[in-house]
């Protein structure tokens, strides 16, 4: 049965400016409105594109990997997931290429006003909303904390490496750490490293965290932090 | 369809009559009104929950996934997959038919507006009796719906 929109969907056009591999299986995509103007969003949000897939059409999310103040192009970054049409579909366009998309939308964004620590997890191509989140934090909070701890399987998978070691360098509250584990251990190490050093570590409890991955790990992260005293709306969180 | 709740009793009745008139009266069927805020006509949909899922977004059998599989439209940006809040809806009546919200769908209700009492996400409210009669709302605005004001 074909879906009848009740009410027509309000959406937005982007053209493909370019297109930058990061692996073979993650790729960024450079969009731009062909409007002309500038999409307004907040880091960490997200757009919805519209993909045809045979007769019918899906909304699949992909998070805005670039910062609002870069102003050129905005970027999305995805990689291939096995039986994924809508990432194969997007796999398959060109420099040129437009498509629909509504958005931005999504609430994973920075806690205003904040001068507390700030710990920040991803996984894989889950840095995509963190990154500006990142820039953002490291920008308005030059005072407080803020540290990444950032998973891959493999040193290739790890994005924005140079750019990570630049920021590092640059922003004296700003350190990260890669973490390279096969797949399926990934979320174990992560949380034993949030145990470490957010839990055991000393009693503070005014952290806050923001964790972007794929899966149940990153329920099992959020449970470990809560659990452990943090407040409820101090751990944010994106489960993809 | 209506529905009809109770077995009645089959002695004497052809195993084939059985048959026919179990699938065209005797199916459980549940009922979800949906009104819109902003002012489309209402929609009723009867459905069998143990037929779920009708769709593929949302949980199966929640109310996006009942919505779409009978062709009407609600808002789902992260494709049913309990990261926003464009699926909010405002349950009038048969709060306590569905299944209960997770932690993750409460942290996302926080941040929706006209949060009400009753409001859940329609992707993930499954609608678990097979009697139930569900009423909700549709509300007129959702967080970060797009708008012109994408744009700038």
């Amino acid at each position: 049965m074909t879906s009848e929109p009740t009410a027509k969907r309000s959406t937005l056009n982007a053209r493909i400016e370019r297109i930058f591999d990061h692996t073979s299986d993650t790729r960024s995509l450079f969009l731009s409105l062909t409007s002309g103007k500038h999409l307004r969003f907040a880091p960490g949000q997200f757009i919805s594109i519209t993909i045809p897939l045979g007769d019918e059409t899906r909304s699949r999310p992909y998070s805005i990997a670039s910062s609002p103040e870069d102003r050129g192009p905005f970027e999305i970054c995805f990689n291939r997931v096995k039986g994924g049409r809508g990432v194969e579909w997007l796999f398959e366009r060109r420099v040129g290429d437009t498509f629909d998309f509504s958005g931005p939308f999504g609430t994973f964004t920075l806690a205003p006003d904040l001068d507390s620590e700030q710990g920040f997890i991803a996984e894989g191509t889950a840095i995509a909303p963190i990154r500006p989140m990142l820039k953002q934090a490291v920008a308005s909070t030059p005072s407080s904390t803020i540290h990444l701890i950032y998973a891959a399987p493999d040193r290739d998978h790890i994005q924005y490496p140079g750019e990570l070691d630049a920021l590092a360098r640059s922003a004296p509250n700003f350190s990260y750490e890669a973490v390279i584990m096969p797949a399926d251990r990934i979320y174990d190490r992560l949380a034993e490293m949030a145990q470490t050093r957010w839990i055991a570590a000393d009693a503070d409890r005014s952290r806050h965290f923001y964790i972007c991955g794929v899966g149940k790990g990153v329920i099992r992260l959020r449970d470990l932090l809560r659990d452990a005293g943090y407040e409820r709306r101090a751990v944010r969180y994106e489960q993809w | 369809m209506q529905a009809l709740r109770l077995r009645p009793n089959w002695d004497g009745f052809p195993v084939a009559t059985q048959r026919i008139i179990s699938k065209t009266t005797l199916t459980p069927m549940a009922k979800l009104r949906i009104q819109f805020e902003n002012g489309d006509p209402e929609k009723v949909i009867e459905f069998d929950p143990a037929k779920a899922p009708f769709h593929h977004d949302g949980e199966p059998g929640s109310i996006l996934d009942v919505m779409l599989g009978h062709g009407i439209h609600l808002e789902h940006a992260c494709g049913g997959n309990c990261a926003c809040t464009t699926c909010h809806v405002i349950v009038k009546q048969g709060f306590n038919k569905l299944g209960e919200a997770s932690e993750q769908e409460e942290d996302l209700l926080d941040k929706a507006p006209g949060l009400t009492p009753t409001s859940r996400l329609g992707c993930q409210a499954v609608v678990e009796d097979p009697n139930a009669e569900i009423v909700v709302v549709i509300p007129r605005y959702t967080i970060n719906q797009v708008s012109e004001a994408a744009e700038e």
